[in-house]
């Protein structure tokens, strides 16, 4: 697995310094995995931090732990101070959170890694990378790495012409196809920093809106449900897709509904840091918001 | 031992599947998983491990346990029992010691679950031992192995020409009925290459460690997604509730349906109210860990473990019941 | 416990009584209309529980708050807070329900003979208590001195305020009631159960104590009888979770090894201070 060594240390001494110093309680980012590529690690302590690693496997959205970090370890307490690793796009989640008033931006000191792409056990680029535009975090406290010498991709989203070329019928019975293996797990729910309700809307126990039934229909709402919940918000980090043992296709339905919420109303979710979250705000036809 | 050769193994199928659901490993959209099949023309014969367990076809993820039918203050009551005979082809060792494990709880501790239990009755277990051991296997370190024909009706073994016939049980043997075998020399070959072994502490190791840190160590990163419990082949737990289906002219139609459910997941021991016993991570994973090595032993005798390695390959976050399984026994 | 062909089907009933306990707490008498249902509830024990179906909404567990002895129905005590009570509470007299059960074990009734008994019960705590309580009154002779403690976070949240007399009327059973805060009509007791406890500092001699009410009441309760000098063995109590079967199979109601389904939901505080988890 290709670690960058040298980030790795800048990494590590950069970890070793906010924990020393109390600035932050906990370092959220990447340690080796034993069995090849890396997962997610919570450093409290010097100890902890020196485990730090920077590679091309570090694909984990690890924002997605901010939700876990809101309420004190005890009661009476403040909540805590903590530091996180990000992506270019984990750093679009950061700006998402903000402007919906999910973190505080004074208790997260943010470690923006300028990515090269990152990488799955057999060395190919994960689909989201190819056709990122970010190489450098949009908002960081502290930035480590050179932004990589590479002209940053367009998105043509070429991947879904695929389905819309299909007639409809045809591209209902793929997606119910897709469902079909669905098993109901919520980890693209639960991977998901976008996904943060106390009691998720098709997790009720009086079942409102689905059963707890893990059958096609109330799959295939789920799944269709979240992704709309997601528009103009959902940043393209593709963990949902990663996370899916059955290998539900999702980016595709996150991605549909992200480019028409550009086509409509030029959003796009996470890139600036005081973004208004879609349709949160009127205006006036032609004005920016 | 008795052969069969591939293309006799088929026509058997196919007769099979005119007289009761059968169930194999196919290949659905690239994924390898137990699924009914028509005709041997759908079933897969060379296969690592099925990313899920045999276990939906026993305890299936979702079932009506009654239909209810209300009108006015009149009720009637109708139970949903299982009632087509059901083969289960090509099981791995390890699905049957999942199967095992379930039985344990549902069918030898009273009151047997009446659902499981007609399934079970009306089903026959056709294994199909492992050539090696799969990216994550451990089943030789809790009492399995991949050659293991416990829990089986049949087990059948690749072999050169086609595979060879275990006749485990009476069962077993009269599921072969009208399947040709030959008889010839030797024995299935052995696997050679096994896993690394993985210590099993004892219930009372486990239950020293309740106070731990290693539970948040391990935990802290958890998703409490549900990927772990629902591909587990000893996972049980359950939710129910009641559904309506239709409501007709005074008449109301309900199911009353149970479902799978996880201890991992977050609202698993919410209480109504809001009171949650389990807020933590750290006290969900310890739980599931717990329930497999020391409750379950305890309680109802076989591990909660056959070492499948599902969950291992499965975790997005690389949590690892062997790594916490080596801390236990060996720290 | 019930063991019948099918344990997941409930017995058809009837509410044949609905009214209004406390605030947010309906009191329930259901008449079994099948032959088997009432065959398989012909005995029930106090600490025993049934599953309540809400037909549509689902089913949940309940103690049972009535006695066989006292007639040939089951009543429950419901508080509103989710989806089934809420259904339930918007049931009338005549309207079906299902039944499953009985469950669970039972108080030691046997074993609490000749001694004398101290009952705390808090809040809705105090329904799986109302059996024990009329258990002892209509056997008077073979149990000592009752001594009852009854609370509540405020008077209206008091529950069965109606058999208070009766209770009281016993010549062995003096009754003690506590609200956490009073309000205007209220010119009993104000203050915790503990407090009471304390004040009222029943003796432990040839003592059995039961206590039911919310986990953090029953937590503090142990700690202040142990103060007063009781010994764990000395200290009965009913625990509750959220349940799916009753009988042991989905697995949720577990602490540790241990299910309060088919262990409890009646436990001694020695059995539960061995306990890997904690009922809180």
């Amino acid at each position: 697995m290709p670690i960058d060594r040298s980030l790795t240390k800048e990494l590590c001494e950069l970890a070793r310094g906010l924990l020393e110093s109390g600035q932050v309680e906990c370092v959220i980012g990447y340690e080796a995995a034993p069995r090849g590529g890396a997962r997610p690690l919570f450093a409290y302590s010097p100890a902890d931090a020196s485990r730090l690693i920077w590679s091309t496997r570090c694909v984990h959205n690890l924002t997605t732990y901010l939700h876990d970090k809101k309420k004190p370890r005890r009661r009476g307490e403040e909540p805590p101070r903590v530091a996180v690793v990000v992506k270019p796009c984990d750093s679009r989640t950061i700006n998402v959170l903000l402007a919906e008033g999910q973190i505080e931006r004074q208790r997260i000191t943010v470690i923006g890694m300028a990515c090269p792409g990152m990488e799955d056990e057999t060395g190919q680029p994960l689909a989201h990378c190819t056709t990122c535009g970010d190489r450098v975090p949009l908002v960081y406290d502290l930035l480590l790495g050179q932004p990589p010498q590479v002209t940053p991709a367009t998105d043509d989203y070429a991947d879904l012409a695929q389905i819309e070329a299909l007639p409809p019928a045809e591209r209902l019975a793929f997606w119910l196809r897709q469902f079909d293996r669905c098993i109901r797990c919520y980890a693209c729910r639960q991977v998901c920093p976008g996904c943060y309700c106390t009691t998720c809307m098709f997790e009720r126990d009086d079942g409102l809106w689905v059963d707890m039934g893990i059958e096609l229909p109330q799959k295939y709402l789920f799944h269709l449900g979240r992704a709309f919940h997601l528009a103009g918000r959902c940043v393209a980090c593709d963990e949902c897709e990663r996370v899916c043992p059955m290998g539900l296709p999702l980016r595709l339905l996150n991605r549909e509904l992200a480019r028409e919420v550009e086509r409509l109303y030029g959003h796009r979710a996470g890139q600036e840091e005081a973004l208004s979250p879609l349709l949160f705000e009127l205006g006036e036809e032609g004005s920016p918001i | 031992m008795r052969i069969a050769t591939l293309s006799n193994i088929k026509s058997w199928l196919d007769r099979l599947a005119q007289q009761a659901d059968l169930v194999a490993p196919r290949d659905v959209d690239g994924h390898v998983l137990y699924r009914p099949v028509s005709s041997a023309a759908e079933v897969l014969f060379e296969y690592e491990r099925p990313e899920l367990s045999a276990k939906d076809y026993l305890f299936p993820a979702t079932e009506v346990l009654l239909r209810v039918e209300q009108e006015g203050k009149e009720v009637s009551i109708e139970e949903v029992l299982p009632q087509r005979p059901q083969v289960i082809f090509g099981l791995r060792p390890c699905d049957a010691h999942g199967l095992a494990a379930i039985d344990a709880l549902f069918l030898n501790q009273q009151p047997q679950d009446r659902y499981y239990q007609q399934r079970r009755e009306r089903t026959t277990l056709v294994g199909m031992a492992c050539p090696k051991m799969w990216d994550g296997c451990f089943c030789v370190s809790v009492g399995g192995g991949p050659t293991d024909r416990s829990h089986l009706d049949v087990l059948l073994t690749p072999v050169e020409g086609g595979f060879a016939v275990d006749t485990v049980t009476p069962k077993g043997a009269g599921v072969l009925a009208g399947l040709e075998m030959t008889s010839v020399e030797g024995q299935p070959p052995a696997v050679e290459e096994y896993a690394r072994p993985v210590p099993v502490a004892s219930p009372d190791q486990w239950r020293a460690r309740f106070k731990h840190d290693l539970w948040m160590r391990h935990g802290e990163r958890c998703l409490s997604c549900r990927i772990c419990t629902y591909v587990c082949p000893t996972c049980r737990c359950f939710d129910v509730t009641d559904r309506v289906v239709d409501v007709q002219a005074g008449r109301t139609r309900i199911e009353r349906i149970r479902a799978w459910d996880a201890c991992t997941s977050t609202n698993y021991r919410r209480a109504a109210g809001g009171h949650n016993s389990r807020p933590t991570k750290a006290d969900r994973i310890r739980n599931r860990f717990l329930c497999k090595f020391c409750y379950y032993p305890q309680d109802f005798g076989p591990l909660g473990c056959v070492g499948c390695g599902r969950c291992v390959v499965s975790c997005p976050v690389d949590i690892d019941i062997t790594e916490i399984m080596r801390e236990v026994a060996e720290r | 416990m019930t063991v019948s062909a099918n344990p997941m089907r409930p017995y058809l009933g009837r509410l044949t009584q609905v009214r209004q306990l406390a605030t947010g707490i309906k009191f329930f008498q259901v008449e079994l209309t099948e032959a088997e249902g009432r065959a398989a509830f012909a005995d029930y024990k106090p600490g025993q529980f049934a599953f309540l179906s809400a037909f549509g909404a689902g089913e949940a567990p309940f103690g049972i708050c009535s006695t066989p002895r006292r007639g040939p129905y089951l009543e429950f005590a419901v508080q509103e807070i989710g989806h089934v009570t809420h259904t339930l509470h918007n049931l009338e007299v005549g309207d079906p329900v299902g039944v499953r059960g009985p469950l669970g074990n039972c108080f030691p009734m046997q074993q609490l003979q000749g001694r004398n008994i101290v009952i705390l019960g808090g809040g809705i705590g105090g329904a799986p208590l109302r059996p024990v309580i009329h258990t002892i009154l209509d056997n008077r002779a073979a149990y000592g001195h009752m001594t009852i403690l009854w609370a509540a976070r405020s008077p209206d949240l008091l529950v069965f305020t109606e058999e208070f007399d009766d209770w009281r009327a016993d010549w062995a059973t003096e009754l003690h009631v506590t609200v956490d805060q009073g309000n205007e009509g209220w010119s009993g007791n104000v203050g915790l159960i503990t407090h009471l406890l304390e004040r009222v500092s029943p003796s432990t001699e040839n003592a059995v104590t039961i206590t039911c009410g919310p986990p953090i009441m029953i937590h503090f309760v142990f700690l202040t009888l142990k103060k007063l000098g009781f010994a764990p063995e000395q200290m009965l109590t009913t625990l509750e979770a959220r349940m799916h079967c009753g009988i042991g199979k989905c697995g949720r109601c577990n602490l540790g090894e241990k299910f309060i389904c088919t262990d409890g939901p009646v436990f001694w505080q020695h059995e539960i201070s061995g306990f890997l988890e904690g009922f809180l």
